[in-house]
């Protein structure tokens, strides 16, 4: 479609970027202390965005200036899910007290910049607008990262964030270049056509090539052994942010890697389901087998030993980034399915258990197993959803977390025997997962010292836990919602 | 001849970029920093990209890299520090260097690249306009989104804390 027609389909993005200029100029007549009244307009600028998303809604999908984007079901599936964890983030950030007594009108931007680019992960079928979205997330996430100055951690997370970044986009460029090289084409779908003319010589700089852009997709969605960056990062960042960055990043990474892999290397006009062209010459179901086995098996062996709930909850993270993973090697209509699933589901839960944890630290400046100690008897209504939260994040019915997982789990062992093996290394995970997100119950209900039992005070944050939890327990009751609409998004662009 | 140029500008690229790794003064790093964008501009040439070439050297050799002398000069006894270069695993590394070499050696030669004939152009900058404002509109839009986003954060990290 031409450039003129396509922004009939980009209403979505034109109000981001019109957010993000409107919002620069009105952060120029805030004094410091109104600052965080930009997070108002940017909010405002986020829903009429997800409202015209909705009014927009393809069924069919369409390619868009001249085959750069594209907007189908899929896309918009991912991009309602990252407006959603846009406007918790900001909701939160206004009761964020890491964030007081500095300007915070150019964080509200910086988001919507971010939320901008992570649309484009989603839809982008061109390597340059790969690369420029993947860019546009990447340094948006440091500078968020290190949005607490004078916080010697929040500096180190930055700089951390930028090495890693600077390093993996680096040799995902040689990667595309490579591509580049062998086909002479930016879209991903003249590139599939063009690779299909190729023979056996070409496969080393195929492999080659594909284990490169994964290290750049990969390091986004922070898989082993890319994920180096990821405690740090988690630990250091104002806790709204790292809540967002271990939700929303991960979930455009992760549609980016279907939608790019599927079209560049699939069978021509089909969604998975058949096999791919390269199968022979990519050992693809292999190499993501074992990349989804060490992702969950090291975040979760790490995040035993974590004394910082912060930090535990980072190689949490990790570990359901494998979990999601297990849904790429199977190379089917369920993996999708499982992953879209998993990653909606994994938005509540996992947002919440920060949000829990974002309130004890207001309240007791500490983010230690021991700082939940008590709270089951001061706050029993917190505590409980933090169980919730934390049941649901190890996969125990009836909560969210346990639908996610069957999903996933049912597409692996769908695949057929050989891949049980996998089903069982993510079952036991599971089970390990258990003892580190128990840890935090026990220090909340079983742990004897009256004296010390903190107070929670009530505040906005309350409430989103509240909304946050809702959410995680009637999904594990009632799903069917949630499974009709990802079967409705499974539509992808194909040419 | 050609052949030969094209040689002369490798060995100079990459000898001097060898130099602004292992130099272990900041001043020499930068210095032969200059050399390496030099060499990148001639290979873009050499390649009939004209207009990148001369872009490479406005920007990067004409701004980036004077901003980054003046950042060493006005930096109090910045000169005078000498970088170290420790290395951990050295063994390991080595090996994984020696490998991933010879398997890009081994792709490079082996591979059926497109070629495409290497003729003089008639003119670069219309093409390359036309591309922009046509072929690739929407990245040469969001490219703006983000320098400008880039330019928000520099200006929120470097402004002056309380």
């Amino acid at each position: 479609m031409t450039n003129l027609f396509s922004l009939n389909y980009f209403g979505p993005e034109l109000i981001l970027t019109g957010t993000i200029l409107l919002a620069i100029i009105v952060d120029l007549f805030y004094q410091e202390e109104r600052s965080y009244r930009v997070g108002l307009w940017v909010l405002a600028g986020i829903i009429l965005s997800a409202v015209t998303l909705l009014i927009n809604q393809q069924s069919v999908p369409v390619a868009l200036f001249l085959g750069s984007v594209v907007s189908d079901p899929f896309s918009t599936y991912f991009k309602f899910l990252i407006l959603l964890a846009t406007i918790f983030t900001i909701v939160v950030s206004f009761s964020e007290k890491e964030l007081g007594n500095q300007r915070v009108g150019e964080y509200y931007v910086l988001i919507t910049i971010m939320v901008l680019g992570m649309f484009l992960m989603v839809s982008a079928t061109d390597l340059i607008v790969v690369y420029l979205a993947i860019e546009i997330v990447s340094i948006m996430s440091f500078v968020l990262a290190g949005y607490l100055r004078g916080n010697r951690r929040s500096s180190e997370a930055s700089l951390k964030y930028v090495i890693y970044g600077a390093f993996s986009s680096g040799i995902m460029l040689f990667g595309l270049s490579i591509i580049f090289g062998l086909t002479g084409s930016t879209n991903i779908f003249d590139i599939r056509a063009a690779l299909a003319g190729l023979d056996t010589s070409a496969d080393l700089a195929l492999i080659l090539a594909t284990l490169f852009i994964f290290t750049g997709f990969g390091y986004k969605i922070s898989a082993v052994p890319f994920h180096y960056w990821t405690p740090d990062v988690y630990e250091g960042a104002p806790t709204s942010i790292t809540a967002y960055l271990s939700v929303a990043p991960k979930a455009a990474g992760l549609a980016l890697i279907i939608r790019f892999f599927n079209s560049s290397l699939g069978a021509p006009g089909t969604f998975i389901e058949t096999e791919w062209i390269f199968s022979s010459a990519i050992p693809w179901t292999q190499v993501m087998a074992v990349l989804a086995v060490a992702t969950m098996t090291l975040g979760n062996l790490i995040a035993l030993r974590q004394t910082s709930v912060k930090r535990m909850l980072a190689y949490s993270s990790i570990a359901h980034a494998g979990y999601m993973m297990m849904g790429l090697p199977v190379l089917s209509e369920h993996g999708i399915y499982g992953i879209m699933i998993y990653a909606f589901l994994y938005l509540f839960m996992n947002l919440g258990a920060f949000y829990i944890l974002m309130l004890v630290r207001n309240n007791t400046g500490k983010e230690t197993f021991e700082a939940f100690s008590g709270l089951g008897h001061s706050s029993p209504l917190l505590a409980i959803i933090m169980t919730l939260f934390m049941f649901s994040l190890t996969g125990i019915p009836p909560t969210a977390g346990f639908i996610g997982k069957f999903y996933i789990f049912s597409a692996v062992i769908k695949a057929g025997p050989g891949f049980y093996w996998l089903a069982i290394i993510g079952v036991i995970n599971s089970v390990v997962s258990l003892y580190y997100y128990m840890q935090i119950v026990k220090a909340m209900f079983f742990k004897d010292d009256n004296e010390s039992g903190i107070t929670i005070k009530f505040s906005m944050i309350s409430i989103l836990t509240v909304i946050l939890a809702v959410p995680t327990f009637i999904f594990g009751v009632y799903w069917v919602p949630v499974a009709d609409w990802v079967r409705n998004s499974l539509v992808i662009f194909i040419r | 001849m050609a052949t030969v140029t094209f040689w002369l500008i490798i060995l100079l690229t990459v000898f001097s970029a060898l130099i602004v790794v292992g130099s272990s003064q900041l001043i020499y790093s930068a210095v032969a920093l200059l050399f390496t964008f030099v060499g990148v501009a001639s290979l873009y040439i050499f390649l009939w990209a004209d207009f990148i070439g001369v872009v490479q050297i406005v920007i990067y050799v004409g701004g980036i890299l004077i901003l980054v002398i003046f950042g060493i000069m006005l930096t109090n006894k910045i000169t005078s520090v000498r970088i170290s270069h420790t290395s951990v695993q050295r063994g390991a590394g080595a090996a994984a260097v020696v490998v991933l070499f010879i398997l890009l050696v081994t792709m490079i030669l082996k591979t059926p690249w497109l070629e495409i004939a290497a003729v003089e152009p008639d003119q670069t900058v219309a093409s390359i306009g036309k591309m922009l404002m046509i072929d690739y509109l929407l990245p040469f839009e969001i490219t703006s989104v983000l320098l400008l986003g880039a330019l928000i954060g520099a200006a929120m990290l470097a402004r002056r804390g309380r």
